[in-house]
């Protein structure tokens, strides 16, 4: 049953309209984040990853970039812990180059959250302009627009990722390939996700062209692109904050998939990725720290951020708590 | 007896911003066969207080103070079993949307039948028999080839009129309907509510009608409670309210209908809006919004003051009275 | 309000002359001019949707809504005409229609005699700063994202861009003070204010481009009973001080007797009646009317009993032949069933379509 006592009219209105913050306060969001105790961890743990990226060059001990700090000496050392063998000075340890893999660890990130975040970007602002063209324009444009995504769709993000990366890497060398890596992951992984973004504005545009306030922008005269960018796209944001969320893990784990493959960073310049892939040779000759650490990190990090994006989608989905 | 005593009930929902009273010391009798109007603007607390006789009210809500007896039984002190019994069994309640009754993918046979047998042991063959005739009550033509057919196939007016069929399924005692028509045109709305008041009648079943509509309260029922804010300010014969309403919200709303106008000129509107729940001001409800507001108003709870065989929750009431015998009318 | 029946009564009398001067000024200039209009819906979906199966053969098969089939209606400068009708009769069609939400299929809309059915977005746009819409909905027709403020400044904007800041802040604060809303409150979002006050608001963003032609499409039926009457006081105020004109949709025909000066009766998208206000409560002549008005809940216990009509609306997808309202009209005979009725005046000037106010049977 439907009781909306939440949202009476309030007769007596105070003198000041509240400020943004004072308005978020008194959200549904805001309320529901202060309940859930997986959300806050989540989202601490989060900004912990992103001030990591952001200060990694501050916190690390080392720069995993600069091969005179390299000693080949110091290379597949144990973690610190470890007595018998490890250095303090590594404190989980080093890599086969003889690089510090907490400071690898902490640039790995920086690289793996830039590349998600970037791509996600990317396909945010093709997927949203093509399905609110799409969505507003609806007929033949969708028609075809839509088509168009399901094809884009019928093909898998790895293998169109790996076709293109690898005639790159087989016509252009890979010495090129090495200084251009990041932008073609972050072309590659953001072009072939778009549609994601597409259906999703598509489906939420097509709820919000028929409410009334389109109409009466259009009989004020606005023309087409104000109407949707100006009074369509703000009312669709609670659906791509959320799948923004989810997207950006998924870059993270592509881009780390095709690094491991050998298709992604470099190793003068790893990603966690290329990181776990470049211990995976050495894991049974007993060196398992270079691949598991990294891994928990990238795991950990690809949790959390699923975490959120579902506590999000459940927050901001209304069917569910106006219901 | 009567068939239904509500004794003051009061309906609260927790919320974060802490505990607000949805209803406030309801009192109200039904006898059998009695069709009561529960009339009031959206808010009022009109809806809540039909869904709380079934002990149906979602979380956050809850009954905290009061009872409700049915045929002399507390509700409140039956098992889940038995108050399960009551519902559906002895209390029926039909809703504004069809299709919240209505499963849209099973029959309207399917769902009767598994309503009968859910209730009565019965056999497939005698409940069909059963629904058939209900839906024949309800002026369904050609009933034995529309109980196959499935709710989208039925205009609105035709599933509403198979809710109601479904509603009177089990021979209940009381039918509680919330805003039956509201979604109906006015020509279907006048035969709906002909209908009910019709089968009411024959069936000698009370009827509890929710309803915005003064109009509509007018011609269905017998007995009307008017509410604002969670409160009923008005309660007695319906023709004595129509006539001759005492409390000035009642009389206020029945004066903004447009029936009550000279066309072309202003309608008496009652300036402000109903406050929320959360903000309704101290003393009688109404008092800002009220032409003959004094100190008392704004201070202290009205207490029911009884005129003719209506009960008025009104300082003024006396006053207003003595003013309406003097020979001007003071309300203009 | 101890005498109801003297007040019902009563009634009429005073506005007789009102409606006269208001009939004789109505008369003098057409502002909007519906010729032949024709609306249907495509709803058997895209290309792919249309193929059947049948007989052996593909065939492409389309089904269409029809949603006005030939409305002509003049909107008299000054008046306020009312279109009721049950849902889907086409009523809100016709308002969108006339607006250019919806483009007709056949059929020519004129403003002050100039056709606009046919323009383009940019061709309309002087058109939009003079004919402006009031919709049904108050909780879907304010931009959730938008601060009342922007919601009417936008409009002040788009149609005035030579305006300076401060000209378009005090053109907004005169409308929002002549609706009665405290212009200080413009920063709030519209779900900080209760459904009348955003009907106020709605109604103050149509008069923020100074119209003199306003389409309201039910404006008052999703409010309280109370809150109506203030909602439709103020579109009296707005009218006698603006100088309006209104194309009013409603289903309540309560409302009609009060507001309209004219009434148009839909069914099934044609009309079946249209005359003033007067005229029509007095002596409704189409048998749906009558049917109509009989089923208005009254307050009075000794009203008439009201009119059964057989059956339900027919779909608009198969229109039925002849009359519309043949299959239902208690007094069809083999004409109606055939034959198309056309508007015809009635002795008392009004307009009807109906072979038996025709033949002189009804």
């Amino acid at each position: 049953m439907t009781m909306s006592i939440q949202n009476k009219p309030t007769p007596v209105a105070p003198e000041k309209a509240p400020n943004a913050w004072q308005r978020f306060k008194e959200t549904h969001v805001w309320h529901s984040f202060l309940k859930d105790r997986v959300a806050q961890l989540s989202f601490t743990i989060f900004m912990g990853y992103v001030l990591m990226a952001l200060f990694a060059p501050m916190i690390a001990p080392f720069d995993p970039y600069d091969a005179t700090q390299m000693d080949i000496m110091n290379s597949e050392l144990p973690p610190s812990w470890n007595e018998d063998e490890g250095d303090p000075q590594f404190w989980l340890g080093t890599d086969a180059q003889g690089r510090d893999l907490w400071s690898t660890i902490l640039y790995g990130t920086r690289i793996s959250l830039t590349i998600g975040i970037c791509a996600v970007l990317l396909q945010a602002t093709i997927g949203i302009i093509i399905g609110l063209i799409a969505g507003y324009r609806g007929g033949r444009v969708d028609s075809i627009l839509m088509r168009f995504a399901d094809v884009q769709l019928s093909f898998s993000t790895m293998m169109v990722a790996i076709v293109v990366l690898a005639i790159f890497q087989a016509s252009f060398g890979t010495a090129l390939y090495q200084d251009l890596a990041m932008i073609m992951l972050v072309l590659v992984i953001g072009i072939a996700e778009w549609p994601q973004y597409a259906r999703t504005i598509r489906a939420s545009v097509l709820a919000e062209k028929r409410k009334e306030y389109v109409d009466a922008a259009r009989v004020m005269g606005l023309g087409q692109i104000r109407i949707m960018f100006r009074h369509i796209l703000p009312n669709t944001l609670s659906p791509i904050l959320v799948i923004s969320t989810v997207q950006v893990a998924n870059a993270i784990i592509s881009e780390a998939s095709l690094s491991f493959l050998g298709l992604g960073m470099p190793v003068s310049q790893p990603s966690l990725g290329s990181l776990i892939s470049s211990g995976f040779e050495y894991i049974f000759s007993g060196a398992w720290w270079i691949t598991v650490i990294p891994g928990l990190v990238l795991i950990v990090l690809v949790l959390v951020m699923n975490l959120l994006g579902d506590w999000l989608r459940d927050v901001l989905n209304p069917k569910l708590y106006k219901g | 007896m009567p068939l239904l005593e509500v004794k003051n009930l009061d309906v609260s929902f927790g919320l974060r911003s802490g505990e607000i009273k949805a209803l406030r010391n309801i009192n109200f009798t039904l006898e059998r066969g009695e069709r009561l109007g529960l009339v009031g603007e959206s808010g009022a607390g009109k809806s809540v207080l039909g869904f709380s006789i079934l002990n149906l009210i979602a979380k956050p809500g809850r009954i905290s103070a009061g009872e409700i007896y049915f045929e002399g039984r507390n509700l409140a002190e039956l098992s889940p079993e038995e108050l399960r019994s009551v519902r559906g069994n002895r209390i029926s309640m039909i809703f504004q949307d069809p299709m919240m009754t209505l499963n849209p993918v099973l029959t309207i046979g399917q769902q009767m039948i598994e309503c009968l047998q859910a209730h009565r042991k019965i056999n497939k063959d005698n409940a069909r028999t059963i629904a058939v005739q209900k839906l024949k009550q309800v002026q369904i033509p050609s009933p034995e080839t529309r109980i196959d057919q499935y709710p989208h196939e039925l205009s609105g007016g035709m599933r509403q009129r198979v809710v109601i069929a479904i509603g009177l399924l089990m021979d209940p005692d009381i039918i509680i309907a919330d805003e039956p028509t509201t979604a109906l045109d006015v020509t279907i709305q006048a035969e709906i509510m002909e209908l009910m008041v019709e089968l009411c009648e024959r069936n000698n079943v009370a009827l509890i009608l929710i309803t915005h509509d003064l109009g509509v309260v007018s011609q269905v029922t017998q007995k009307a409670l008017v509410m604002y804010a969670g409160r009923v300010i008005e309660q007695g014969p319906t023709r004595e309210i129509i006539n001759d309403a005492q409390h000035p919200y009642t009389q206020g709303l029945m004066n903004a209908l447009p029936q009550m106008a000279i066309p072309g000129q202003r309608l008496n509107q009652i300036r402000g809006a109903m406050p929320g729940l959360q903000s309704i001001p101290t003393g009688c409800a109404f008092n800002p919004r009220c032409d003959y507001v004094v100190e008392a108003c704004t201070k202290q709870l009205p207490g029911y003051t009884v005129s003719g065989n209506c009960q008025v929750a009104c300082h003024m009431v006396a006053d207003m009275k003595k003013a309406q015998q003097a020979p001007e009318e003071v309300s203009s | 309000m101890t005498d109801q029946t003297v007040k019902v009564s009563s009634k009429l009398e005073p506005s007789s002359e009102q409606q006269v001067a208001s009939e004789q000024q109505a008369s003098s200039e057409t502002l909007v001019q519906i010729r032949g209009l024709y609306k249907k819906f495509n709803i058997s979906g895209d290309f792919l949707d249309q193929l059947k199966f049948k007989g052996g053969k593909i065939v492409r098969e389309q089904e269409f809504v029809h949603a006005i089939n030939g409305v002509n209606l003049d909107i008299q400068k000054g008046e306020a005409l009312c279109v009721v009708g049950e849902s889907g009769c086409g009523k809100s069609t016709v308002a969108r229609t006339v607006m250019g939400l919806i483009t007709p299929t056949a059929g020519t809309i004129s403003y002050r005699g100039e056709r606009i059915d046919d323009l383009n977005d940019k061709q309309l746009l002087p058109y939009r700063k003079k004919m402006q819409m009031i919709f049904q909905n108050p909780y879907a027709s304010l931009n959730p994202r938008m601060t009342i403020g922007q919601t009417l400044e936008e409009p002040v904007r788009l149609h005035n861009p030579d305006w300076s800041a401060q000209q378009v802040r005090d053109k907004v604060h005169e409308v929002m003070f002549s609706v009665g809303i405290d212009p200080s409150w413009g920063e709030r979002f519209a779900h900080e204010f209760s459904g009348g006050q955003r009907q106020r608001i709605s109604i103050a963003r149509a008069l923020a481009v100074d119209p003199e032609f306003i389409v309201a499409d039910e404006p008052i039926s999703a409010l309280d009973v109370s809150i109506q009457a203030q909602v439709l006081n103020l579109l009296m105020d707005a009218q006698e001080k603006r100088n309006l004109t209104y194309l009013f949709i409603t289903h309540d025909l309560a409302v009609v007797e009060h507001f309209g000066t004219r009434v148009a009766v839909m069914y099934l998208g044609t009309l079946c009646e249209l005359a003033t206000t007067k005229t029509l409560f007095a002596k409704p002549r189409h048998p749906y009317t009558q049917a109509l008005m009989s089923a208005i809940p009254r307050l009075e216990d000794d009203r008439p009993p009201h009119i059964k009509l057989q059956g339900e609306v027919p779909t608009p997808v198969n229109l039925p032949s002849g009359c519309v309202f043949h299959g239902r009209c208690p007094y069809a005979n083999e004409r109606c069933k055939q034959e198309i009725p056309q508007l015809i005046t009635t002795e008392e000037g009004g307009q009807v379509a109906c072979h038996g106010v025709e033949e002189g049977r009804l």
